[in-house]
C-alpha cells in the first residue's frame, strides 16, 4: 500500500490510535498561527454542531523550520487541545486531531497526498480540505463540504463563493467554460482552497502515478476534480459564502497564476485525453445552496494600462504568437491592436479559437510549454478589457447570460480543438 | 649590361607564363570539382531527405522528444537538419579535394592537418549549437517576462541577453578552435566589461527615477499596482 512508505512512523502511530472514522478534514497549517487557530476552531465547532454522532478526525499537515515551528506549535498545541476538547465535549463519538510534521513545508500536492493516505488508512467516508489562509472559514462551510459526500453519496464537492463581478475573470472566461466544454462537467471553481471528496475517490487518486508531476504538486485540487469527472465519479457544487484572504497575503503575479491554472488545465487535458478526445460528454452538476453570487462595489481598475499591456504583448510577441496561433486567428488579433480603447472588443469566437490553438500547441509542444502558457497572458488581458468595457453596467443576470453564451461557444468549437489536437505538428523547412 | 637585364626579364616572363599555363588548368579542375561537388551534395541532400521522409524520422524524433529541443532552439526538423548537414559535409569534402589539386606547396599537409582538426571542429559546432539554443531560450524567457511585467522595452532586453550569450558562445567556439585565443578572450572581456559598465553608468546616472519607481512599485506600493488589474481567480 502507498501509505506504508508515504506516512512517517509518528503519523502512522497516531492514525493507528484513531481507528476508523466517518469524517476527516485536512488542513495544511503552515503560516499565520492566528488564521490556523481560527480554521481549527471552525472545524471543531462544525464537528460539534453538525456531526455530533460521527467519528471525526482533523489531519493537520505542518512543515518548516523546527525551531520556528516549535513556537508556533506551542500556540497551536493549546488551540488543538481546546479544539479536540471542544469537539469531544459535545460529540457522542470520538474526535481526534493528528499532526503530520515535515522538516520543510510540503507542497500542496504532498500535503494532499498525506491527507489522502490518512483518509485511506482510516477508511474515512467523507473528507474535506480547507485552507487556513481563508480568514472567515465558518463551521457551516465544513458542513457544506462534507454533507453532500456523507449524506448524498457524492464523490467530489467544489465550492461556490460570493465574488465581485470583476473578480475571477480567468475562471469565468477560460477555466470554467473550457473545462466544461472539454470534460463535460461544469464546475465553476476548479481551482479553490476548499473542497470535499469521498473516501472512494481518495483511494483512487492516491494510487495514481502522478504525484511527482509539478502540476499536481502546485494545484492538486483541479487534477482531483478532473480525475473525478473523467472517471465518472459523482460531482457537485456547494455554496459557501464570501471568501476573505488575510490582508498580509501577497497577491500572486499573473504569470504564476497562468502557470498554476492554465498550464495545469492544459496538462490535465493531455493526461486525460482518452476521456474527451473521441467522444462528447455532458453531465449536469447539482448545486447545493444558492448559485454563485456577484457583488458590484466600485473598483480601481486601470483600463488604459490593461489595453497598453495587451497591445505591447501582441506586438512584441508576434514571432511567438505566429508559431502558436492559426494564421487567420493571429491576423485578426493583430488587427485589434489598431482599435481604440472606446471601441475595443475581443470577439467570443476569436477568443475560443485562440485558447484552442494554445491548447493544441501545448499538446504538440511547438515551443517550450512554460513559454507558451506565458504568451497567453497578454491575450487574456485583451479579453479582460473587453469584458470590463462590455459589463461596466451589466447586472448579474446579464453577465450570466453572456457567460453561458461563452460556454456554448466553447462547446460549439470542440470539433476545431479535436482536429487541431490530432493534427500532426507542422515541420519547418 | 642591357642585354643581361633583358634576358633576365625575358626569363622571368617565360617562367610566369609557364606557371600560369601550369596553374590555370589546375584551377579549372578545382572549380569543376567544386561545382561537381555542389551538384553531388545537392543530390545527396535531396536523396537523404527523401529516404528520411520514407523512414518517418521526424515522427520518431517527435516521439523521442528530440524535435521539441530543436524547436526550442529555433532549428528545423531532424530530416531538414540532417539533409542540410550532409550537403555541407559533402561539399566541404569536394572543396578540400579541389584545393589539393592545385598542388600548392604545403597545402596537402594543411589539408591532412585539417582532417586531424575535425574533432575540435565538432566540439566547436556543439558549443555553438548549445549557445544558440540557450540564447534563444533565455531571450524568449526575458521577452515574455518583460512583456507580462509591462517593461517599456522588452525586445531590447531580450536582444541584449541574446547578444551577450552569442558573444560568449562565439568566443568559446573560437577558443576551442584555437583561433587567436588571447585576442578572443581579451576582446570578450573588453566587450562584456564595457557593456556592464555602460549599463551600470546608464542606470546609475540616467535611471535614478526609474530605479526609484521600480523599488517603490515592488516594495512599497505593490498592492496598489496590482489592484489596477482584476484578480484572475
Amino acid at each position: 500500500m502507498a501509505e506504508d512508505t508515504l506516512l512517517a512512523d509518528d503519523l502512522l502511530r497516531q492514525l493507528m490510535g484513531v481507528g476508523e472514522v466517518d469524517l476527516l478534514v485536512g488542513i495544511s497549517s503552515h503560516g499565520n498561527p492566528d488564521t490556523t487557530a481560527h480554521a481549527l476552531g471552525a472545524i471543531a465547532r462544525s464537528f460539534q454542531q453538525q456531526f455530533p454522532r460521527q467519528r471525526t478526525v482533523i489531519v493537520d499537515v505542518r512543515g518548516g523550520d523546527k525551531s520556528e515551528g516549535d513556537a508556533e506549535a506551542a500556540g497551536l498545541g493549546n488551540v488543538a487541545e481546546k479544539t479536540v476538547r471542544l469537539a469531544e465535549a459535545a460529540s457522542l463519538r470520538t474526535a481526534h486531531r493528528v499532526t503530520a510534521d515535515f522538516t520543510v513545508q510540503p507542497s500542496a500536492g504532498m500535503a494532499l497526498r498525506t491527507i489522502l493516505a490518512a483518509a485511506d488508512l482510516l477508511q474515512a467516508r467523507a473528507c474535506a480540505v480547507v485552507s487556513p489562509a481563508t480568514t472567515n472559514l465558518a463551521p457551516d462551510w465544513i458542513a457544506n463540504l462534507l454533507r453532500p459526500v456523507y449524506q448524498e453519496k457524492f464523490d467530489f464537492v467544489a465550492p461556490l463563493y460570493i465574488r465581485h463581478k470583476f473578480q475571477g475573470l480567468l475562471a469565468r472566461n477560460l477555466l470554467y467554460p473550457m473545462s466544461r466544454a472539454v470534460f463535460g462537467c461544469g464546475i465553476r471553481e476548479l481551482y479553490s482552497d476548499e473542497w470535499g471528496f469521498s473516501g472512494r475517490l481518495a483511494s483512487v487518486c492516491l494510487n495514481q502515478d502522478v504525484w511527482h508531476e509539478d502540476h499536481v504538486g502546485t494545484r492538486p485540487e483541479a487534477w482531483m476534480a478532473i480525475s473525478a469527472i473523467s472517471s465518472d465519479f459523482r460531482c457537485c457544487q456547494t455554496f459557501l459564502g464570501q471568501k476573505l484572504q488575510p490582508a498580509t497575503a501577497s497577491a500572486t503575479d499573473i504569470v504564476e497564476i497562468f502557470r498554476q491554472t492554465v498550464g495545469n488545465l492544459f496538462w490535465c487535458m493531455e493526461s486525460q485525453q482518452s476521456a474527451w478526445l473521441d467522444g462528447e460528454r455532458s453531465k449536469a452538476v447539482q448545486t447545493f445552496g444558492q448559485d454563485h453570487e456577484l457583488t458590484s462595489e466600485p473598483t480601481d481598475l486601470d483600463r488604459h494600462r490593461i489595453f497598453e499591456m495587451f497591445r505591447s504583448g501582441v506586438t512584441e510577441l508576434e514571432p511567438i504568437l505566429s508559431t502558436i496561433l492559426d494564421p487567420e486567428t493571429h491576423a485578426e488579433i493583430k488587427s485589434m491592436v489598431s482599435l481604440g480603447l472606446d471601441n475595443f472588443s475581443f470577439r467570443t469566437g476569436l477568443w475560443v479559437r485562440t485558447v484552442y490553438d494554445f491548447a493544441a500547441s501545448y499538446h504538440h509542444a511547438v515551443i517550450n510549454r512554460d513559454h507558451l502558457v506565458q504568451a497567453l497572458a497578454p491575450l487574456y488581458r485583451g479579453v479582460t478589457l473587453s469584458f470590463l468595457i462590455e459589463h461596466s453596467d451589466s447586472s448579474s443576470a446579464e453577465m450570466e447570460t453572456v457567460s453561458e453564451g461563452l460556454c456554448l461557444e466553447f462547446e460549439r468549437q470542440m470539433p476545431y480543438l479535436r482536429e487541431k489536437w490530432k493534427a500532426k505538428v507542422e515541420v519547418k523547412s | 649590361m642591357k642585354e643581361t637585364i633583358l634576358r633576365g626579364l625575358e626569363q622571368a616572363y617565360r617562367n610566369l607564363v609557364q606557371m600560369v599555363a601550369d596553374f590555370l588548368p589546375r584551377l579549372l579542375v578545382m572549380l569543376i570539382i567544386i561545382a561537381l561537388g555542389f551538384v553531388v551534395a545537392f543530390v545527396f541532400k535531396y536523396l537523404l531527405r527523401a529516404v528520411l521522409g520514407l523512414t518517418k524520422l521526424d515522427q520518431v524524433s517527435e516521439e523521442a522528444g528530440a524535435s521539441r529541443i530543436l524547436r526550442i532552439a529555433h532549428l528545423p526538423s531532424m530530416t531538414v537538419l540532417l539533409s542540410r548537414s550532409i550537403f555541407w559535409v559533402t561539399w566541404f569534402a569536394f572543396i578540400l579535394i579541389g584545393f589539393s589539386v592545385l598542388g600548392v606547396a604545403g597545402l596537402q599537409g594543411q589539408i591532412s592537418r585539417l582532417f586531424q582538426f575535425l574533432p575540435e571542429v565538432f566540439i566547436a559546432i556543439l558549443i555553438l549549437f548549445l549557445g544558440v539554443m540557450v540564447a534563444n531560450f533565455l531571450s524568449r524567457t526575458a521577452l515574455l517576462a518583460a512583456v507580462n511585467a509591462g517593461h517599456p522595452a522588452p525586445k531590447l532586453l531580450s536582444w541584449s541577453i541574446r547578444f551577450v550569450i552569442w558573444i560568449l558562445a562565439i568566443s568559446m567556439t573560437l577558443e576551442e578552435l584555437g583561433v587567436a585565443k588571447q585576442t578572443v578572450i581579451s576582446a570578450f572581456s573588453i566587450i562584456f566589461g564595457a557593456l556592464m559598465l555602460g549599463l551600470a553608468i546608464a542606470f546609475g546616472l540616467g535611471g535614478q527615477d526609474l530605479a526609484r519607481r521600480a523599488l517603490e512599485r515592488y516594495l512599497g506600493n505593490a498592492k496598489k499596482e496590482k489592484d489596477k488589474e482584476p484578480q484572475p481567480l
